[in-house]
């Protein structure tokens, strides 16, 4: 089971880039100067290589959120981190930023973790509970900012952020998947380096803690490195749902291992879960790509329903 | 040396004691009454100013120097992943180079169990895991809280030659109900009554039948030297 995915993983990431509306002839990559060479090399790899890379991040935080804030359901879009990135992007277009979106949704990401750190501070205890609650409160605070956006945009201003909110893999050329990968890199060395911490969180905090860990900040240290990288991610793609919160759990139940025996599986099939999103989205023969974060609900949300039925038979 | 001094919160008043190292204790009280908290106080969990272990704070110092000074056990095992295997959770306590992990297992008579996931045991199974991962953390002080609430009667047995064992955890504080463990142990007793230490001293004053009286209000009977609840 587990070796036929592995390959059917394979074939999806060789064969993803030469699919869309323009099939691409191997041969014709032999050549720098064909259509085919710069279609490929200029759109279709960066974009696979953008929807891996926010797949493994995506899916990876909602690993380390399950993990911190033990509830099945966190994920970094949990704690307002995706709204406040869109926030930001609304913003942006409205006050005639456009241009500078990406950075204005990553400014909005991570001043979201710091006001969730401020308060996080202001407990007297360490409360996951707590801090998930706030994380709530602030996007609906989030999503309250954002109908004022809207409201104060006129309609072309309003389909932009609306088609950013729907999550976009457009990208031309390689500038941010460098910056994107580092990223996605260093997420995995930061998690890696912390899986022994990270088992004893699996089995309680008060476990953790008498094995000598400083729970407190092994939990801030990875929900900081976390919402960055997903700051990173969302900037670049708009929030994509739903590959954070299904990709542990399908992954869970297909390995039946411990979580942290899984970082490397969960961050290389969520990537190939938004790149099958992505192939898919490209070739439904739509004169527009289909918007990638119905895809990924489209697609995941049955399959997650299907898992669970059959988990507890 | 554990020291408690002068500690007072809102359910525990006036709490000073202290537990020399080669020492046991058995902390008995009625429910509700703070033991649970105590034990969560001593071992940092809770944290607090009073409590010195080795003149350090439990609650101010992490890693694994902390981690050898005291342990707690809980009442029931608590885990969130539910893949994970007995003999993964033993690994994750194991603190002491020359236990292995088959040893504690052979001792609490649980390795037919290492390769199921913890959240499959039952509550006595995962009593018995419990034991065994404090046996392999292998603390200064070990606080047991009613380490025997879900044990059949051969596991009890076998649990109270472990604590008999002087070789088995050097300074172990048991928290129970079990008024005839408590008895036949023989180690020193902490009891506590409205929210403050009533008795500290030695086992043999405390199981005396009249002082019984007055504390259980007559519901306790020794006989033939055996604790027994009227009933």
């Amino acid at each position: 089971m587990k070796k036929l995915i592995l390959l059917f993983a394979f074939t999806i990431l060789i064969v993803a880039p030469f699919l869309g509306q323009i099939p691409i002839v191997p041969s014709k990559l032999l050549d720098n100067s064909s259509m085919d060479y710069k279609i490929f090399f200029e759109l279709r790899l960066p974009r696979m290589l953008l929807a891996f890379f926010v797949g493994g991040v995506l899916a990876l935080g909602g690993l380390i959120f399950q993990t911190v804030f033990r509830n099945p359901m966190s994920t970094p879009f949990t704690l307002g981190v995706a709204s406040g990135a869109t926030l930001f992007t609304a913003m942006a277009i409205v006050l005639g930023f456009s241009s500078m979106s990406s950075l204005f949704a990553f400014v909005g990401a991570m001043g979201t973790v710091m006001v969730l750190f401020m308060v996080a501070s202001r407990f007297k205890s360490y409360d996951t509970s707590s801090l998930l609650l706030v994380g709530i409160a602030l996007s609906f605070f989030y999503s309250a900012s954002l109908m004022v956006m809207f409201y104060l945009s006129n309609l072309q201003e309003s389909y932009e952020i609306m088609r950013f909110t729907m999550g976009s893999l457009d990208i031309v050329g390689f500038e941010n998947i460098y910056l994107l990968a580092v990223t996605a890199f260093l997420l995995l060395a930061l998690i890696h380096h912390y899986r022994y911490e990270l088992k004893l969180l699996l089995t309680s905090y008060e476990f953790a803690y008498l094995k000598g860990v400083n729970v407190k900040k092994i939990n801030y240290i990875l929900l900081f490195g976390v919402s960055v990288a997903v700051g990173v991610a969302v900037s670049l793609t708009g929030p994509i749902g739903f590959v954070g919160l299904i990709i542990p759990h399908i992954l869970k139940t297909i390995y039946a291992q411990s979580a942290d025996r899984l970082i490397f599986p969960i961050f290389f099939y969520g990537g190939v879960f938004l790149v099958l999103c992505d192939l898919i989205a490209r070739n439904l023969g739509t004169t527009t790509d289909v918007p990638i974060g119905v895809v990924t609900s489209f697609l995941g949300a049955p399959f997650f329903i299907y898992l669970l039925i059959n988990k507890k038979q | 040396m554990l020291n408690i001094t002068n500690f007072n919160n809102n359910i525990l008043k006036n709490i000073t004691f202290n537990i020399p190292s080669n020492k046991n204790l058995i902390i008995l009280g009625s429910n509700g009454v703070g033991k649970t908290t105590l034990a969560k106080i001593l071992c940092g969990l809770t944290p607090s100013n009073s409590v010195t272990i080795n003149n350090i704070n439990p609650s101010k110092f992490f890693g694994e120097q902390r981690a050898k000074l005291i342990n707690y056990i809980p009442p029931k095992l608590e885990i969130f992943d539910e893949f994970i295997t007995v003999r993964e959770f033993l690994a994750l306590s194991s603190l002491t180079p020359h236990i292995t992990i088959d040893e504690a297992l052979d001792r609490l008579q649980t390795t037919h169990l290492q390769h199921k996931a913890c959240q499959t045991l039952s509550s006595g199974e995962s009593q018995l895991l419990l034991i065994a991962s404090s046996w392999l953390h292998g603390a200064t002080y070990t606080i047991f809280d009613e380490p025997t609430a879900n044990l059949d009667p051969q596991k009890m047995q076998l649990l109270f030659a472990l604590f008999k064992d002087e070789n088995f955890l050097q300074s172990k504080i048991i928290i129970t109900h079990n008024l005839d463990l408590a008895y036949k142990l023989g180690f020193d007793i902490l009891f506590l009554e409205k929210n403050t230490i009533k008795y500290h001293g030695s086992s043999e004053a405390f199981f005396e039948q009249a002082y019984l009286d007055t504390i259980y209000k007559k519901s306790v009977q020794k006989i033939s030297n055996n604790i027994v609840v009227k009933l």
